[in-house]
């Protein structure tokens, strides 16, 4: 039987979290929200920012419990919170304002800059990788995806795109690899 | 097979076990291939974490929506207890004849930006659906090439101006710009964007005074003008900063008359052609006294406007019932005495950082 939403644990919610259960993200979601929405219209941000860096913040959480070895060192509050608040100085940092912070409540901090080091150097390409595909344009830029994230075959992607055969389509797909990979590393 | 295909066989595991352990060796011995083989394999590792964010993402903002809702929703105001006993009397008020003629035939100015760019002064649809804005500082950034993702706050319902009451954070506007809002938020080029709330209403002046949530964004503050509690004279030289657009806009002219549309005497006519955007901006004489606040025009007549006195301001404050808010409200700033006589753009420069783009949330 299903757990009351309110008596999940911290472990539920991280081991819920990497087996990729809605119901749990969803609760956990809802759980921290107002701590950081707080924090964030406290400190000259809006609804609007706060969702943005909550989003933010769940996904640093996400992807840090799926790396191996994760180990939580304090309460979810304590290390959501933690990620929130550096995550929103950044942002107010990046708009050139130095910043006093109004501490909402007794919101304890611990150390997340390993974890936010990965998710900047990840964030870093995705945004290098965004602008090379749009620089590659079309219809590279969708052959390539359906054949590295949509794992289509070489035969589907000749019917989709066209090509009289598997052996012209993968032609094609080389080429657009070798201009993308000149785009993504400033060749 | 192509070293491409060899890349993408051995990632996927389609190799056999010889060509495996013998494209193993090959990645220990050959530097210029193993370089090639982690350069492929980091862009295809990024290209399939950015879809696992994105996707991740939408999943979140899924959930935002149906676990929060909508964020105009969110932020809930404290109105103070004046608020409703002011309201109610205003009801009563607004029963007479007299009243209404006024509230009809005065343009209510709340609305400004892009509409009344585009529509000039034939202003027919006074509660303007927004824009979606870009935050004051990255409209700054002229530099593209920035990879900071860029910020957009979603549309204010009503936008007006305002200005800074004293240095506590207290913040004068119009009423009708903020009636029934849920979220109140303050932007200029040296605050950025604050959010306020609502501490006192005046329905029938038309005034509200807000404060700044975050008092730590007032601590530096130096407000250089104080409320003028005297009446002025017909013929003084007045000007006015406001927002009808998204940038602060001067305006100039002279006191006309000592009372406003028929013969409200808590106004002032003034000579300053006023825009939708205008009302809650502050009306200041020469000495960069305030003397008012810009309330409105008549609808058809141009450079014709109307400002709330500034001693009618005072003396609503001075009726108010909780003594502490008075003594907040009432604390004036040490007048900046060089202002009297700077240049006028060197006075502006003053006052700039306290005159306010306000944009006002309301549900619907």
């Amino acid at each position: 039987m299903q757990k009351p939403k309110e008596q999940f644990t911290d472990n539920d919610f991280l081991v819920g979290l990497l087996n990729g259960k809605n119901d749990v993200l969803s609760a956990l979601y809802k759980k921290y929200y107002n701590v950081v929405l707080k924090f964030i219209l406290y400190n000259s941000g809006t609804a609007a920012s706060a969702q943005d860096i909550y989003q933010e913040t769940i996904i640093v959480l996400f992807e840090s419990v799926k790396k191996p070895g994760f180990e939580l060192k304090c309460q979810l509050q304590t290390y959501i919170f933690s990620i929130a608040k550096r995550l929103w100085l950044k942002e107010l940092k990046k708009n050139g304002k130095t910043f006093l912070f109004k501490e909402v409540e007794e919101n304890k901090i611990v150390d997340v800059t390993e974890d936010l080091k990965d998710y900047d150097e990840i964030e870093a390409n995705i945004e290098k990788m965004n602008k090379s595909l749009i620089v590659l344009g079309e219809p590279c830029s969708e052959l390539i995806k359906d054949f590295y994230i949509n794992k289509l075959s070489m035969e589907q992607i000749a019917e989709k795109f066209g090509y009289t055969n598997a052996d012209n389509a993968k032609t094609q797909k080389y080429k657009c690899l070798q201009r993308l990979k000149k785009f993504f590393f400033d060749k | 097979m192509s070293t491409l295909d060899l890349f993408d066989n051995y990632i996927n595991g389609n190799l056999g076990p010889d060509e495996k352990s013998e494209f193993e060796i090959v990645l220990k011995t050959d530097e210029f291939i193993a370089n090639a083989f982690f350069e492929h394999v980091h862009l295809i590792k990024t290209l399939n974490q950015a879809q696992l964010r994105s996707n991740f993402k939408q999943t979140l903002t899924k959930i935002h929506h149906k676990e929060i809702g909508s964020d105009l929703n969110i932020i809930s105001i404290n109105r103070e207890e004046t608020f409703f006993k002011k309201y109610t009397k205003t009801i009563v008020l607004a029963a007479s004849s007299a009243f209404i003629a006024v509230m009809i035939t005065l343009f209510i100015l709340s609305t400004g930006g892009y509409l009344s760019k585009k529509q000039s002064n034939q202003i027919t649809d006074l509660n303007r659906v927004g824009l979606e804005r870009k935050s004051k500082s990255q409209l700054n950034i002229k530099d593209i090439k920035s990879k900071a993702p860029e910020i957009f706050y979603s549309a204010a319902t009503v936008e007006g101006s305002a200005f800074a009451l004293n240095n506590k954070g207290y913040i004068i506007t119009s009423f009708h710009m903020v009636n029934g809002a849920d979220s109140i938020f303050i932007e200029n080029d040296q605050i950025n964007r604050a959010c306020t709330k609502i501490v006192f209403t005046d329905a029938k002046l038309d005034l509200a005074i807000l404060k700044i949530v975050n008092s730590e964004l007032v601590v530096k503050w130096k407000v250089p003008f104080s409320i003028k509690e005297k009446n002025s004279d017909v013929g003084e030289k007045v000007f006015t900063l406001g927002y009808p657009r998204n940038e602060m806009v001067y305006g100039d002219g002279s006191l006309s008359s000592l009372s406003g549309y028929s013969n409200n005497k808590s106004m002032y006519q003034i000579s300053i052609p006023v825009n939708p955007g205008n009302s809650g901006g502050p009306l200041l004489d020469e000495k960069a006294n305030i003397i008012g606040v810009i309330r409105g025009k008549i609808s058809g007549e141009e450079g014709t406007g109307f400002a709330i006195k500034s001693i009618e301001i005072l003396k609503a404050i001075s009726e108010l019932e909780s003594d502490s808010l008075k003594q907040e409200l009432m604390s004036q700033n040490k007048r900046n005495h060089n202002i009297n006589n700077l240049k006028r753009s060197e006075q502006i420069k003053l006052i700039n950082p306290y005159v306010f783009n306000v944009l006002v949330y309301k549900k619907d």
